[in-house]
């Protein structure tokens, strides 16, 4: 009821059976480290695509995330690399500050977004695009255009602002041993699976994720009903936002930099994975779980044409035909499923 | 009528036991009408008598089950509107179908642009649309936008639309709805200079005063059913009215258990939203039911909803157990006890793709979760219950509410409220699109629950409901209380002489 039943199942069966197609084809494919690789590769996308699954579920969409990577990014990486905050609380104490403020600051920009859409009724897609294009500007203003991290020999502090960066490496590039796994298990992609589970918990068993779907699925009716809409509306774009910022953090732990131009077109890529992962555009429908697996799959595509040697630009053209495809299955199983409800309708009131 | 008589002598159009059925309903049962060349056919009838249909069948939007229609003698199928507006059949809706950011010249050629060469020939588009606007007595530029038109010259646009199609047949539909005095007087001074050019008009009004203004011919219909034609002349209002109200269909009479509490739970003085009502009053008590009669437009719902906070009133007060009483949001007046019903319940009422269960929870699930977090089993339980208690058939709290029937989603609606312990209820045409068995289980249950102390108001179009369910019955017209009736002494026809702007039944 969340989703069409062939979606629900549609996706992860896709899925599966293009993992299993692709270990046949592909050597190396199903290796345990190949696995794990693709989940690292999925896991910023992943995150990002949770919180696209929010906003889009109440009938929104947020164009600015892409943008906030790169403005949240470097705030992250100029408290980490902050001599005043390194002499203050020394390298951890900075990583963890420096997380905060990432993700601190794309729940800004979410609240911001989410304001202006609610209280202002302005459409969602011109309040993000115009978020998306000042953030950006934002974040190159900040850096006046280059990466901010990595410390110069020079700098007199350039000890300290290493072991700063390799703090947060720890988080963004860091591997959790397992045992089976000699290269360990990626800490991106724990955080991934964390924060996928925790959102599919609240959309599924809290009042707040019930009425996330009332609203998408009928504003009025839940308006009449005594649902806060705005509230709920702006609280998606928060969520949206602090998403995009630890997808930041991760992104400036994992590279040891914040670069102003990090995060171009991840906009994009999200509303793609939510999409084919059955989120429908209209509203009301989605889940956490189609998050996941809609990452998943643009990422094993990826992973295999890579590693069947496919051209990038090829790969591209494949993303393109899937994310079609995806949509036309989603405006079918509409229409699949207003005719099981006249049908539906009619019989019940025949009978 | 000169030229008119040469078309032939027939009808212009006819229809011949045309009969459109919807999912539960028969809109249209075996209907005739014929439509002479050069006159005015009025066509008259409560609300869903079946009047909209019919002109939709008419422009073509929707096609009849059975039956057919002759245009000029010849029978015509119509398979899209495109296929009317060509055979010179132009119907004005009520809500107009321009568009808003074009200018009047191009809403009028729109469709069927003047073109030379594959460019839009603007020079011939604006003389024609000129010609045609004057003809009509419109004193505005053909370039003026759309929307800086009044309501009255955008309907000039319209039947300038028509002439430039060569219309033989133009059906309008509530014209003077959103008209003054004034304008009115204008519009049927063009629709006469239209049946002039041997122009076949079809009228849908509720006023007869203004049908007995406009048109030569009259047709009553009645829960899909031709009841009645005649020239007017030979027609009273009152016969009139009689045929509008006769029914076939009678509810047995449901009174209260005992009398009303004294003091009014809900009192609403001069209640006002400018544009939509004037200066409204009226007082609900614990065990009673209170019907607000009135055409559809007179401005109820809209009344209902400032009451239930979902829209703001401009001026008056309200009291609640006289306490004052001025909801800034339908969450303000749940909370106080006070809940709306909506009309539309796919719209309004329900989140269709959403269960029964979680409908019936929506607003209430900060009592089924602790700390934020659902609490399943009871918000199961509660749910049950409450669906149980409304007779919900069959009783699957799984079920997803957009596959219920409109009886069905009624109750799941009702069940949403009781939950919530609202005990001042406003349900809006409770019982459109509901089959006549649930609807006297609806009834019953509307009673039970004002027997067990809510006050109710119950909006209904439909006046055998209004009088089988009512204590007492308000009525409206054209945005203000015509006057309220006990229900001992108010009938059918004195109702519909209350709610009838410029009826004069004897």
């Amino acid at each position: 009821m969340r989703a069409p039943r062939l979606a629900r199942f549609g996706v992860p069966l896709v899925l599966a059976g293009l993992v299993v197609v692709s270990g046949i084809l592909i050597p190396g494919f199903m290796s345990r480290s190949n696995l794990t690789t693709i989940l690292l590769h999925v896991s910023i996308n992943g995150i990002i695509t949770l919180g696209a699954v929010y906003v889009i579920i109440t009938a929104g969409i947020d164009l600015s995330v892409g943008s906030i990577v790169g403005f949240a990014g470097v705030l992250t990486a100029a408290t980490l690399t902050s001599g005043a905050v390194l002499h203050l609380l020394g390298p951890v104490g900075a990583a963890v500050l420096a997380g905060v403020v990432g993700v601190a600051a794309g729940a800004a920009v979410g609240l911001l977004n989410g304001g202006v859409v609610a209280w202002l009724g302005v459409a969602p897609f011109i309040v993000t695009l115009a978020t998306m294009t000042a953030a950006r500007g934002a974040a190159r203003l900040v850096t006046g255009g280059i990466p901010v991290g990595y410390p110069d020999p020079s700098d007199p502090m350039q000890a300290q602002k290493i072991a700063a960066l390799n703090a947060l490496h720890t988080v963004g590039g860091g591997r959790l041993p397992m045992p089976g796994l000699p290269t360990g298990f990626p800490v991106p992609a724990l955080v991934m699976l964390a924060i996928v589970a925790l959102g599919g918990f609240v959309l599924v068993r809290t009042r707040f994720g019930r009425h996330v779907y009332a609203v998408g699925g009928n504003e009025e009716a839940s308006r009449l009903s005594g649902v806060a809409v705005g509230r709920v509306k702006l609280a998606t774009y928060v969520i949206s936002g602090a998403c995009a910022g630890v997808a930041a953090v991760l992104l400036v732990g994992q590279l040891r930099s914040g670069g102003p131009d990090a995060g171009m077109l991840y906009e994009l890529n999200a509303i793609a994975a939510a999409v084919i992962g059955g989120t429908s555009l209209f509203g009301g429908i989605g889940t956490a779980w189609g998050a996941l697996t809609g990452a998943l799959l643009i990422g094993v595509l990826n992973n295999g044409l890579d590693l069947l040697g496919v051209p990038s630009f090829w790969q591209e053209i494949a993303k393109g035909v899937i994310i079609l495809l995806a949509v036309l299955f989603d405006v079918w199983m509409k229409k699949a499923d207003a005719r099981r409800r006249a049908q539906a309708g009619r019989a019940a009131a025949g009978g | 009528m000169p030229e008119a008589a040469a078309v032939g002598s027939g009808p212009l159009l006819a229809l011949e036991a045309v009969t459109k059925r919807f999912p539960g309903v028969t809109a249209l049962d075996a209907v005739d009408l014929s439509v002479a060349p050069g006159r005015v056919h009025a066509l008259v009838g409560e609300n869903g008598a079946g009047k909209s249909t019919l002109l939709k069948i008419v422009a073509g939007a929707q096609r009849p089950d059975a039956g057919k229609l002759l245009l000029a003698g010849r029978e015509v199928r119509f398979a899209a509107p495109r296929d009317a507006l060509k055979a010179g059949v132009t119907v004005m809706y009520q809500e107009l179908s321009l568009v808003p950011q074009l200018s009047a010249e191009a809403n009028i050629f729109l469709g069927m642009e003047p073109e030379r060469r594959g460019v839009l020939d603007r020079r011939t588009a604006r003389a024609r649309a000129q010609d045609a606007l004057r003809a009509l007595g419109a004193e505005f530029d053909p370039g003026i936008l759309a929307s800086d038109l009044s309501v009255a010259e955008q309907q000039l646009v319209e039947l300038a639309r028509a002439l430039v199609r060569d219309a033989r047949l133009i059906a309008l539909d509530e014209p003077t709805a959103a008209l003054s005095q004034v304008e009115a007087g204008r519009l049927f001074e063009q629709v006469r200079g239209l049946c002039g050019r041997g122009i076949a008009v079809i009228f849908v009004s509720h006023r007869l005063e203004e049908v007995r203004r406009i048109a030569e011919d009259v047709t009553v219909l009645r829960d899909g059913r031709r009841v009645f034609s005649s020239r007017i002349a030979a027609v009273s209002d009152a016969e009139l009215i009689r045929h509008m109200v006769g029914r076939d269909v009678e509810y047995a009479r449901l009174n209260a258990a005992a009398a009303p509490a004294a003091v009014p739970r809900l009192e609403v003085r001069g209640l006002t939203r400018r544009g939509h009502f004037t200066d409204v009053s009226l007082a609900l008590r614990r065990g009673e039911i209170v019907g607000l009669a009135g055409l559809v437009g007179a401005g109820r719902t809209e009344v209902a909803r400032c009451v239930a906070g979902a829209d703001r009133s401009d001026g008056g007060t309200m009291l609640l157990s006289g306490a004052p009483y001025r909801p800034r949001s339908p969450r303000e007046a749940i909370r106080r006890g006070v809940v709306y019903l909506p009309e539309d319940r796919k719209t309004q009422g329900l989140v269709l793709g959403m269960s029964v269960r979680e409908n019936v929870t929506l607003a209430t699930l900060e009592r089924y979760s602790r700390r934020g977090v659902i609490r399943r089993r009871t918000e199961r339980e509660a749910a049950a219950r409450e669906t149980a208690a409304v007779d919900l058939r069959p009783p699957e709290i799984e079920r997803e509410a957009g596959t219920l029937s409109g009886g069905n989603q009624q109750k799941v609606v009702l069940a949403k409220w009781l939950l919530a312990d609202a005990d001042v209820l406003i349900f809006d045409e409770p019982t459109r699109g509901v089959d006549v068995a649930t609807k006297v289980d609806l009834h019953r249950q509307v009673r039970a629950l004002a027997d067990a102390g809510k006050a109710i108001l119950v909006i209904s179009s439909e006046l055998p409901e209004i009088l089988a369910l009512a204590d007492r019955i308000v009525v409206m017209r054209e945005g203000r209380v015509a006057g309220a009736l006990e229900a001992a002494g108010a009938t059918a026809e004195r109702v519909l002489e209350l709610a009838l702007p410029g009826a004069h039944a004897a």
